[in-house]
């Protein structure tokens, strides 16, 4: 309480008594729960009202990672997570510092094509994988016209598992390459001109203004960008909702995590309401964001600190 | 003999220089006339598609079309009982806005002050849930034993929190003078009505930036509905959308329509408030 002039006495509770609903209804449905999930995760809770939940220990756990034919799903599942972050993060980030150094030239038209690739971002799944299958409609399509042209052709979205999971990734790409592209391009602007201007004196290459200038100082919104990335992508699954379905084959964690708790039937595949075992797979789902994340950043520090000093 | 040939040379320099084929710069348009069309050319396919009719789809999903069909945009708006779903959305989106960012400077405001005890601590704490597991789970069976589920109340509940957004609150507000909190309870102004009539406008471009994003958020929000609302009355538009492509998911001139329909308000608030977005998404990355 340094400095509070509005009064004493009573008048001094006035930002704790307003400060409370905002504390409350945070606490009520975002950390409450959150810190709950790891201990719903040993019960047998179902999603249906009234119906008792019983304390199973680390029954979930057990059947989640050791039990035969369903745990290897869960694995391929994990597997498949660790894919799609992997090409996700890769892409985009690379794709996302070609766009921003690009688009930070003194080119006309850059903001036209800088508006166009942050677009996406703002659509929501919804629009962004409508938008997508209509362009991959296979029969006559856009794209499937130039497959057609260079002699090859997909099914995109309805092709095989692998198949129709590579398109979801290109369209996750196609839809949050813009913020990589937009963090990339505010760090771009905080180095200074003047290095640009000494290292083109002393007759440097565009690749090597790039090599020694540009990309070291780029670290902080490179560090922002892998780690935004990595945690975004082992989390995303929206895409796979609206596009996919929940198939055989193309399933990622987050995605398994919903349809176990909240029942998805899709086909074949149909699932119950079990929402202490989806607990407990949003458990592992967590700790795999974690560990990623944490090895992440601690390799980032490290590196930031050797070229940063 | 030496001036004379700098100063006849110079100038074919010049000349010579003027008329290089500058290659970074072709060599920029041509990636980035790449990507545009990989980025403009699903929507153009789509605005395209929306007004052709469905027999002229079915023989040519590509070709041009000929004729400004509008009566796939009635058919979608009709059908898909848009207005119900862009109503609903509409009262979700404004009203958990609305509500969120007043609570959220209430929070910020005192945070960023020091005006109440622990500060640091309670900051920490809206931070935190960034990084912990999601709430999905122990959400449901709350809301389920507060009889909210299937209850837009209850949904808009869910809305009403969003950590990232008191952190942007707070950095900004530590930006206006202190000395402005003085001066104003100096002339007898209290606690409820500074914040209201002083810091409100103050902090206004922060608070657009929060409010546009969590907007954003709200409108597009597909898996929330999906789980807490039942009843086809009280859907949102990602929810309706879902259904109508269920329904009429064959039928791409009218689904495109509705997608259209969809998407306006979106691109429209996008081109307007485009610098709020983009601020706000760049400090949220940074400071998260």
């Amino acid at each position: 309480m340094i400095g509070y002039h509005f009064g004493r006495g009573r008048a001094k509770w006035s930002p704790y008594l307003l400060l409370f609903p905002g504390i409350f209804i945070y606490l009520l449905i975002a950390l409450g729960p959150s810190l709950a999930t790891s201990v719903y995760s040993f019960t047998n809770a179902t999603g249906i009202k009234g119906a008792p939940i019983e304390w199973i220990g680390l029954d979930n756990y057990r059947e989640f990672l050791f039990m035969g034919q369903a745990s290897l799903d869960n694995y391929a599942a994990l597997g498949r997570t660790l894919v799609f972050c992997f090409f996700v993060t890769t892409i985009q980030f690379t794709l996302g510092l070609i766009v921003a150094i690009l688009v930070n030239q003194k080119l006309k038209g850059t903001n036209f094509f800088r508006t166009l690739f942050f677009m996406p971002v703002i659509l929501g799944a919804v629009i962004q994988g409508l938008i997508w299958s209509l362009f991959l409609y296979p029969l006559g399509g856009p794209v499937a016209r130039l497959l057609e042209f260079f002699g090859t052709s997909s099914e995109f979205f309805g092709g095989q598992p692998t198949e129709a999971f590579a398109w979801v990734i290109a369209v996750q790409i196609w839809a949050n390459m813009g913020t990589t592209m937009i963090i990339f391009i505010s760090g771009l602007q905080t180095i200074p001109d003047e290095l640009y201007e000494a290292a083109r004196i002393d007759g440097a290459s565009g690749w090597q203004v790039f090599q020694h200038v540009t990309w070291p100082l780029l670290t902080p919104s490179v560090n922002t960008n892998l780690l935004l990335n990595i945690i975004g992508s082992l989390q995303a699954w929206q895409l796979f909702l609206v596009l996919l379905g929940y198939r055989n084959g193309t399933q990622v964690l987050g995605y398994l995590v919903y349809a176990t708790g909240f029942g998805q039937t899709s086909g074949s595949v149909t699932s119950s309401f079990r929402q202490g075992y989806a607990a407990a797979a949003s458990i592992v789902l967590f700790f795999l964001v974690l560990i990623l994340g944490l090895a992440a950043q601690t390799v980032l520090q490290r590196r930031e600190e050797r070229i940063l000093g | 003999m030496s001036t004379t040939m700098t100063t006849k040379s110079a100038p074919l320099i010049g000349e010579v220089r003027q008329k290089r084929v500058d290659w970074g710069k072709i060599l920029s348009y041509t990636v980035l006339i790449f990507f545009a069309i990989i980025y403009a050319g699903p929507l153009l396919m789509l605005v395209n598609t929306a007004f052709k009719t469905l027999p002229s789809f079915m023989k040519d999903a590509v070709s041009i079309t000929d004729s400004l069909n509008f009566k796939n945009f009635t058919d979608a708006w009709s059908r898909a009982n848009f207005p119900r779903y862009l109503t609903n959305t509409l009262i979700y989106t404004v009203s958990a806005t609305v509500i969120y960012i007043i609570t959220a400077v209430f929070v910020a405001f005192p945070i960023a002050r020091g005006y109440v005890k622990h500060a640091n601590w309670i900051l920490t704490m809206f931070v935190i849930a960034l990084f912990l597991p999601p709430a999905l789970i122990p959400q449901f069976q709350l809301m389920l034993s507060l009889g909210l589920y299937n209850n837009p109340v209850g949904y808009v509940l869910l809305f009403l929190t969003n950590p990232i957004g008191i952190v942007i609150l707070v950095n900004y507000i530590k930006s206006v003078p202190k000395e402005l909190d003085e001066a104003a309870a100096l002339d007898g102004c209290g606690y409820f009505r500074f914040v209201i009539s002083f810091i409100f406008p103050l902090i206004q471009p922060a608070i657009a930036t929060v409010a546009v994003l969590h907007a954003i958020g709200i409108w597009n929000e597909l898996i929330l509905p999906t789980i807490y609302l039942t009843s086809q009355e009280y859907y949102p538009i990602t929810r309706g959308m879902i259904v109508f492509q269920g329904v009429y998911g064959s039928n791409w001139p009218t689904l495109a329509a509705a997608v259209l329909i969809m998407m306006l308000p979106m691109l429209a608030i996008f081109l307007l408030l485009q610098r709020y977005i983009i601020s706000g998404l760049t400090q949220g990355a940074v400071k998260g």
